[in-house]
């Protein structure tokens, strides 16, 4: 059996910058939109594109993650010569493989991905927002016969220095890359996403990996090698809604912009839907004692109290007499009486006891961590 | 560890001239319930709740599109796994059978037979409600009973003139069985649910002597008719029902769903309500939306206000348009300064401008699958 181009989910970073939200649980398996998780964004875009194989790496509390991805059923990735392989370390003789960097990580993911026998793969990681076709990726990637693409985003020059930034000739093949440069020569930053002509990186990885351990990332160490080595490396422009959601502040941005109609991402399109694993849950029920101004909320929910400029995930509940104002509130959130919650993030199933205040602002977004209890809950239906 | 498992019998057989317009390009079963289910959804998950998984479907062979459009493979249902088994047969088929002069219950029977299990429910598709039928077979078992029906005491409001009703003792003994229409005015009636768990060997014998017999294709009659003729003790539900025969019960088994104790009976029990899923984002309320007592699906967006309603998936309610004590279906709009009022709006509909489309609680306006309504429709 043969795959034409087999996706690989870097899915294993723990997070850390979003603090409570991945204490026990991976970065991609964050709840995003009311009703997604990050990576659903990432897995629903290797559907829509026709990707019929896809690992997914993991390493970092896994548990969530696996549960939510299971056999990829959710999006449609159950069927005839599709998969969805959640991608574990394990030891061997060789010594534990526990992942030491983004290249390394397919490295040590080398049987599997033998074993799909792709002609391409191409690497995504599963923190971002947005929705992209990889198909015309890839024929691009034919068309230049390229070993490796790499799919660029134009940002603000202010923000350039995040990024990994390529400098490119003008046929878009990339003549230089730098990782977080203090002073940016452009504003083409990478998005993480590569597509690699398997055979030519398969070489690569086992030739570096079998005298030094000098090949672990593919920013800091696969790409600079690659252009040192003359490989033809291309850049493939994105030009559609992007956004990084690595940070609280980050995330609740995100979050608030999916609020915003035209941002871009027209999560109304039914030809290119976002997916996801459907809990079952019953429609919202909204009292009459509940406002609601430029919010979405989804399945599941109680809502007896004022909602303005927020989103609530699935099965939460907010009692009468609470606010909730410009903040998200994860699943299964219970929210008693006259609770304010503001520029704030409340987490998985966390438990907001009544009269309980938790204000952030703007620059400073509060999170109540996972399953966190604050104040008491009153015993009732 | 088969000693206490059972197959079931999946009777789509009610279809009530009274419930259309709703039912002219749809069976009962298919219908719109609660903005996300369909009343299939009810009994299917009763019978997967109890770890069921060998179901023999009968349907209405002129509705079979929008049945396998719901349930497709059964994926949702868990009805897809190894050792399951969904058989679909047609009412038609049967009595096409039967007019040759075949043995109709022989497909029936052969489903029985070969999921070889101690017993069998069988269960119809106008009831609303959460049935444990775990709970029901414990009683079965501890009656001794061949076989066992379930019904519920309700006021005239739940019983339609077709429906069987059982004339019991104390002790919940069936000691008769007729139709509701020869029934005299009682204030309580044991109203059969059309569910029944019988033992399998037996069911399999009766329906034997039944198809030598020549009697009706109508399983259910036959199954009180036996219930009372073994004088067996019945099984009462005393949880949410809704008899659905018409569209006044269709629209009050809906505006139920807005009061929570019944809310909370049905759709928050220990059993969960299973639907066919569809990903769509959340329900966008905007900035001049105003949402009272009502129930929203998702991927919807909602400018203007709703009262006392359920609004289903995919919904546009523009600015400045009031919907009031009504059920919306998937994929409607209602556009600037239109009033909905009482009233069902089947799916893929459009209230144009300024457009009134009012009834009563009584006699709610229907507005058909795909209308386009420009004049207003009022009914008094």
């Amino acid at each position: 059996m043969s795959t034409k181009m087999l996706g690989l989910i870097l899915a294993g970073g723990k997070g850390t910058r979003l603090g409570k939200l991945t204490q026990n649980q991976a970065k991609p398996a964050v709840p995003f939109g009311g009703r997604y998780r990050i990576i659903d964004f990432t897995l629903s875009n290797c559907a829509n594109s026709g990707i019929k194989q896809i690992g997914i790496i993991t390493q970092y509390q896994p548990l969530l993650l696996n549960k939510h991805i299971g056999n990829g059923a959710s999006w449609g990735l159950d069927g005839l010569d599709e998969s969805a392989t959640i991608l574990q370390p394990y030891t061997d003789n060789a010594g534990s493989k526990w992942f030491k960097g983004t290249a390394h990580a397919i490295y040590q993911n080398l049987d599997y991905i033998d074993s799909q026998n792709p002609e391409y793969i191409l690497v995504l990681s599963g923190d971002h927002i947005y929705k992209m076709d990889y198909e015309a990726m890839l024929n691009e990637h034919i068309k230049n016969s390229a070993s490796l693409t790499v799919a660029v985003i134009d940002v603000d020059k202010k923000e350039a220095s995040r990024f990994g930034i390529m400098s490119t000739d003008v046929s878009g093949r990339i003549i230089e890359f730098e990782e977080k440069p203090e002073h940016p020569k452009s504003t083409h930053a990478s998005m993480g996403i590569y597509i690699f002509t398997w055979k030519r990186l398969r070489a690569v990885l086992t030739t570096a990996f079998s005298t030094t351990d000098d090949m672990l990332d593919f920013g800091k160490n696969v790409i600079p090698y690659y252009l040192k080595s003359d490989e033809r490396v291309f850049s493939y422009k994105f030009s559609g809604y992007w956004k990084d959601v690595g940070t609280i502040g980050s995330l609740w941005a995100a979050n608030m912009e999916f609020l915003n109609r035209k941002n871009g991402l027209n999560l109304d399109d039914r030809s290119w839907r976002i997916y996801s694993k459907n809990p079952i849950a019953p429609l919202q029920y909204i009292t009459e004692n509940a406002t609601i101004r430029n919010s979405m909320i989804v399945d599941g929910c109680y809502v007896d109290g004022e909602i303005d400029n927020s989103i609530l995930s699935t099965n939460v509940s907010v009692q009468s007499g609470s606010k909730i104002l410009k903040s998200v509130v994860m699943p299964g959130v219970k929210i008693g009486k006259n609770v304010l919650i503001k520029y704030a993030i409340i987490g998985e199933n966390a438990q907001i006891g009544d009269g309980a205040v938790i204000e952030g602002n703007k620059d400073d977004i509060k999170v109540v961590g996972n399953a966190e209890k604050i104040g008491v809950l009153p015993d009732e239906n | 560890m088969k000693t206490n498992k059972m197959c079931a019998i999946f009777a789509n057989k009610h279809e009530y001239n009274q419930l259309r317009p709703l039912t002219d390009k749809r069976s009962l079963s298919t219908l719109y319930y609660a903005g996300k289910y369909r009343i299939i959804d009810f009994p299917l998950s009763s019978i997967v709740n109890a770890g069921i998984n060998n179901v023999y479907t009968l349907i209405n062979q002129e509705k079979v599109r929008s049945y396998f459009d719901h349930i497709g493979g059964g994926k949702e249902w868990g009805l897809d796994t190894i050792g399951s088994y969904d058989y679909l047969d047609s009412y038609q088929s049967m009595l096409e059978q039967k007019a040759r002069g075949e043995n109709y219950f022989d497909n029936i029977i052969t489903f029985l037979e070969t999921a070889n299990l101690p017993y069998t429910v069988f269960i119809g598709n106008k009831m609303i409600g959460n049935f444990d039928l775990r709970s029901m077979l414990h009683f079965h078992q501890e009656n001794n009973n061949k076989i066992t029906a379930a019904f519920k005491r309700v006021d005239l409001s739940n019983v339609a003139p077709d429906d069987q009703i059982f004339i019991l003792d104390n002790n919940n003994t069936v000691l008769a069985t007729q139709q509701a229409i020869d029934s005299q005015k009682l204030e309580t009636y044991n109203l059969a649910l059309n569910i029944f768990i019988v033992n399998t060997d037996w069911l399999i014998s009766e329906l034997k002597k039944a198809q030598r017999s020549g009697t009706s294709t109508d399983i259910a009659k036959r199954l009180g008719e036996l219930a009372a003729k073994y004088r067996v003790s019945a099984y009462e539900y005393t949880g949410y029902l809704r008899n659905i025969y018409n569209i006044k019960s269709y629209y009050d088994a809906n505006m139920d769903m807005l009061n929570k104790k019944k809310r909370d009976l049905l759709l928050y029990g220990n059993q969960k309500i299973i639907t066919r899923i569809r990903n769509e984002v959340g329900t966008y309320f905007g900035v001049d939306s105003k949402a009272v007592n009502s129930m929203f699906a998702t991927g919807s967006k909602i400018d203007g206000e709703v009262r006392n309603s359920i609004i289903s998936r995919r919904v546009k309610i523009e600015n400045k348009a009031l919907v009031k004590d009504a059920i919306v279906m998937s994929n409607c709009q209602i556009e600037t300064g239109s009033v909905v009022e009482n009233a069902i709006i089947d799916k893929n509909s459009v209230i144009k401008k300024n457009v009134t489309v009012k009834g009563t609680k009584d006699h709610p306006v229907i507005v058909t699958k795909g209308s386009i309504v420009e004049s207003n429709l009022i009914n008094r």
